[in-house]
């Protein structure tokens, strides 16, 4: 069991865990988002082979693909918003429940990548909040399941309402933290590059 | 190239009616007036010394910046026709001289079934009207679009076009300009005893394979007709040409087959070598077939086992894409890449290939022989899979080549045509391969040449690996990119052409190119224009995806919609090669 999350304990009596309720519904919301079949061009390819033996998102409790925004809680934007598809992502961002997240995935989905071009849109987020960014063009399945994995952290650390009785009402998300400047320390300390003439 | 064609043109026509254009690639062009070119594409069509039976692609040129153009006539916009005749071997490109800012030419749609979409394409892209075109709208844009972008006054990018917004009120407005109305397609609400449903088929569906539309006119469970509509996916590729230099333009090339990887760099490497007149070192030959294979592969591996998916059988998907990641193993270790490695290079490739590569090479070929007799066992023999696929999208050989159908679905078809084997490139002629074929054009039949294509391009590999030549991995020549780095410290005029080689990138002399090649989907083409400087004039992408697509409606018919799943999937295409 992948339990020991934000605020879910193990306790001293064997196999039983203590938890509050918001923290519990918290920590099963992360390791039950379900994605939504949805890809726009090639890192849909990448996405759809971290589903696949080698890589496996049912690791991370994302086996579930819906075909329909409403049964899923995650949009992946795997691939360049073209300007002709842009009202279609929006109308079926719309459509997904609450509570929905979108990792954009992909150069072109965050920025235009290298298609600054009249018919690409250069950045999903110009019409769609975004909760992870995933670098790469594409990014390779890996990369994917890294973000999977920080977007279900940031899950596990959200806080909503209980109910529409219950507690404070807004959605308390946690902060998006640069990765880059985490990552900065240890990648310094590379220094030595292998060479590619060998394997 | 044989240029007797255009001498039978002559005779035919009247020596003043056709002008003959000599270009870098010798396929014979020829310039004739509008008013002739329906004659001469109906002459040319069933022509006694060798048919043209294919219209292979239609585009244009917006002439009215281009310095370099000797001995053509005046024109503001060139339309050109791209003819294939299977019985010659050859190619012949047509050219019609257009004036004017908004000109106008007559439709060929009556002598070709195929220019339907072609002359839409170019109508969105261009902004010349096709008179007497049954469905004159726009095609890759979306409805609200202002302008034609492959006009030179269009921005390329689109950063010069101010921010993008949208607000919930301007997307419900575009999704209402993209509803569809039966009326403008000519189709009827009801027949006399019923109602006709409209069902929508994507552009969001799993069966669609990314971003595309259908739809089907229903009579209970019968498909009418069927509308695609396309563009979804259209990335400006071929105006990106016009702004990136002759090298940095391979990465996008990857980016049009996007299963196809470096397939996509070959025929656009080659265009260039063309242009510039290189020839490339066989080692470097050897090399580029060899990952081209392995990347057909790759391809064919998606296609298998997505078609498959989509009929319910779900466990191939699993057993193909991890066959895939084992060649993606050998990909990443010879290129550092998976997808898009843009790995050839002008005059060669970008790197000798690693220590080790021919044990990696050795134990692919062993255990992937081995992968294909299973699912031989388990999808080709399998009766249910049969089932759903024998006799579902039947194409006959001439409706094939009417509508300009290539690679595995033409020779699904029966009509044996393969570029490497027909016309080798790049190296081809030097490998013992066979072009499989099928008879009755369905979509078994269609995926069991796919299947017998990946022993073939085993095969090659094999042969790749058992007679890998040594020398040079790229060209000497002085237009290879990027140019030679060893002698750069000893004398400052080669200090000076290695700095611009590698800043502004090479200058591609004056010309015209095409150069086709075999790709995992069909014959991908791609038409170069040099104006003399360091980036394209302009780019031409032929794709094979945009051909075959067309051909849904007529495959569909008269079927059901879990046939017309069936037929998408037999298909073989890919969004970016669709819309580019």
């Amino acid at each position: 069991m992948h339990a020991e999350s934000a605020g879910v304990r193990a306790s001293t009596y064997g196999d039983l865990y203590l938890a509050r309720r918001a923290d519990l519904l918290a920590w099963s919301r992360k390791y039950s988002i379900w994605p939504f079949n949805f890809g726009l061009s090639c890192c849909y390819v990448e996405m759809a082979t971290s589903i696949t033996s080698k890589y496996d998102i049912a690791r991370f409790g994302s086996e579930i693909i819906r075909g329909s925004p409403r049964e899923a809680d995650l949009m992946v934007v795997a691939g360049t918003v073209f300007v002709k598809m842009a009202p279609l992502v929006l109308h079926m961002y719309e459509q997904m429940m609450e509570p929905r997240w979108v990792i954009c995935m992909g150069s072109c989905a965050g920025s235009g990548g290298m298609y600054d071009i009249y018919s690409v849109v250069q950045g999903v987020d110009t019409f769609l909040p975004v909760d992870v960014y995933v670098q790469g063009c594409p990014p390779s399945p890996d990369a994917f399941i890294r973000g999977l994995v920080l977007l279900g952290e940031a899950v596990a650390s959200e806080k909503r309402p209980l109910s529409w009785l219950v507690g404070p009402q807004g959605v308390v998300r946690s902060a998006k933290p640069s990765l880059r400047d985490a990552m900065r320390p240890e990648r310094q300390k590379q220094t030595d590059l292998r060479s590619p003439d060998g394997l | 190239m044989d240029q007797g064609v255009l001498q039978e043109l002559a005779d035919r026509f009247g020596q003043a009616a056709v002008l003959a254009q000599p270009t870098r690639d010798g396929i014979p062009t020829a310039w004739v007036s509008s008013e002739l070119l329906a004659a001469v594409l109906r002459y040319l069509k069933s022509s006694p010394k060798g048919a043209y039976p294919m219209l292979w692609d239609i585009t244009a040129i917006d002439e009215r910046t281009r310095v370099h153009r000797e001995g053509q006539p005046p024109s503001d916009f060139t339309v050109v026709y791209h003819l294939l005749s299977l019985e010659r071997n050859q190619d012949v490109r047509i050219k019609v001289a257009l004036s004017g800012e908004h000109p106008s030419i007559g439709s060929v749609t009556t002598v070709y079934s195929n220019a339907d979409w072609y002359e839409r394409e170019v109508w969105d892209m261009f902004g010349i009207t096709f008179d007497g075109h049954p469905h004159p709208f726009r095609i890759l844009m979306p409805p609200w679009w202002e302008g034609h972008p492959l006009r030179k006054e269009h921005p390329a990018r689109a950063t010069e076009m101010g921010p993008f917004q949208m607000s919930s009120e301007d997307a419900a407005r575009m999704l209402s300009m993209m509803e569809f109305r039966p009326e403008d397609w000519g189709m009827k609400r009801e027949s006399q005893e019923h109602e006709f449903m409209f069902l929508n088929f994507g552009p969001q569906h799993p069966s669609t394979h990314g971003v595309l539309r259908f739809v089907t006119q229903l009579d209970g469970e019968e498909i009418v007709d069927v509308v695609p509509e396309i563009g979804f996916h259209h990335r400006g590729a071929e105006k990106m040409g016009e702004r990136q230099s002759w090298h940095t333009y391979i990465p996008y090339t990857d980016r049009i087959d996007y299963l196809g990887g470096v397939l996509n760099n070959f025929p656009y490497v080659l265009a260039v070598e063309t242009l510039a007149g290189i020839t490339v070192p066989d080692r470097a030959k050897v090399i580029r077939i060899m990952m081209a294979e392995i990347f057909r592969i790759i391809s064919h591996l998606v296609y298998f086992g997505t078609f498959t998916a989509d009929l319910g059988q779900m466990s191939m998907v699993f057993w193909m894409f991890t066959d895939r990641e084992r060649a993606f193993d050998i990909v990443e270790a010879v290129t550092g890449g998976r997808m898009h490695p843009a790995w050839f290079r002008i005059g060669g490739v970008a790197q000798d290939l690693p220590t080790g590569w021919d044990t990696m090479v050795r134990d692919f070929c062993a255990y992937m022989h081995k992968r294909l007799r299973d699912y031989d066992a388990s999808v080709m023999k399998n009766r249910i899979v049969k089932a759903r696929m024998v006799g579902i999208g039947t194409v006959s050989a001439r409706e094939a080549l009417e509508w300009g159908a290539t690679g595995p679905f033409l020779r699904g078809s029966g009509v044996s045509y393969d570029i490497r084997k027909n016309r080798p490139y790049g190296g081809y002629d030097m490998f013992q391969f066979d072009v499989p074929t099928a008879t009755h054009g369905d979509s078994y039949d269609r995926l069991a040449v796919h299947v017998e294509e990946m022993h073939q391009s085993l095969r090659i590999i094999e042969q790749c690996l058992a007679g890998m030549p040594g020398g040079p991995y790229k060209s000497d020549h002085p237009l290879a990119t990027p140019p030679r780095k060893e002698r750069t410290m000893h004398d400052i005029e080669t200090l000076i052409n290695h700095f611009l080689g590698v800043s502004w990138g090479p200058v591609i002399p004056p010309g015209e190119a095409t150069f086709v090649t075999e790709g995992s989907k069909g014959n991908h083409g791609y038409y170069l224009v040099s104006d003399g400087g360091t980036m394209s004039y302009r780019t031409r992408i032929r794709t094979p995806s945009f051909a075959h697509i067309q051909m849904v409606p007529m495959m569909s018919r008269g079927l059901t919609v879990p046939d017309l799943v069936t037929i998408l999937g037999s298909i073989d295409y890919v969004l970016a090669d669709l819309d580019r």
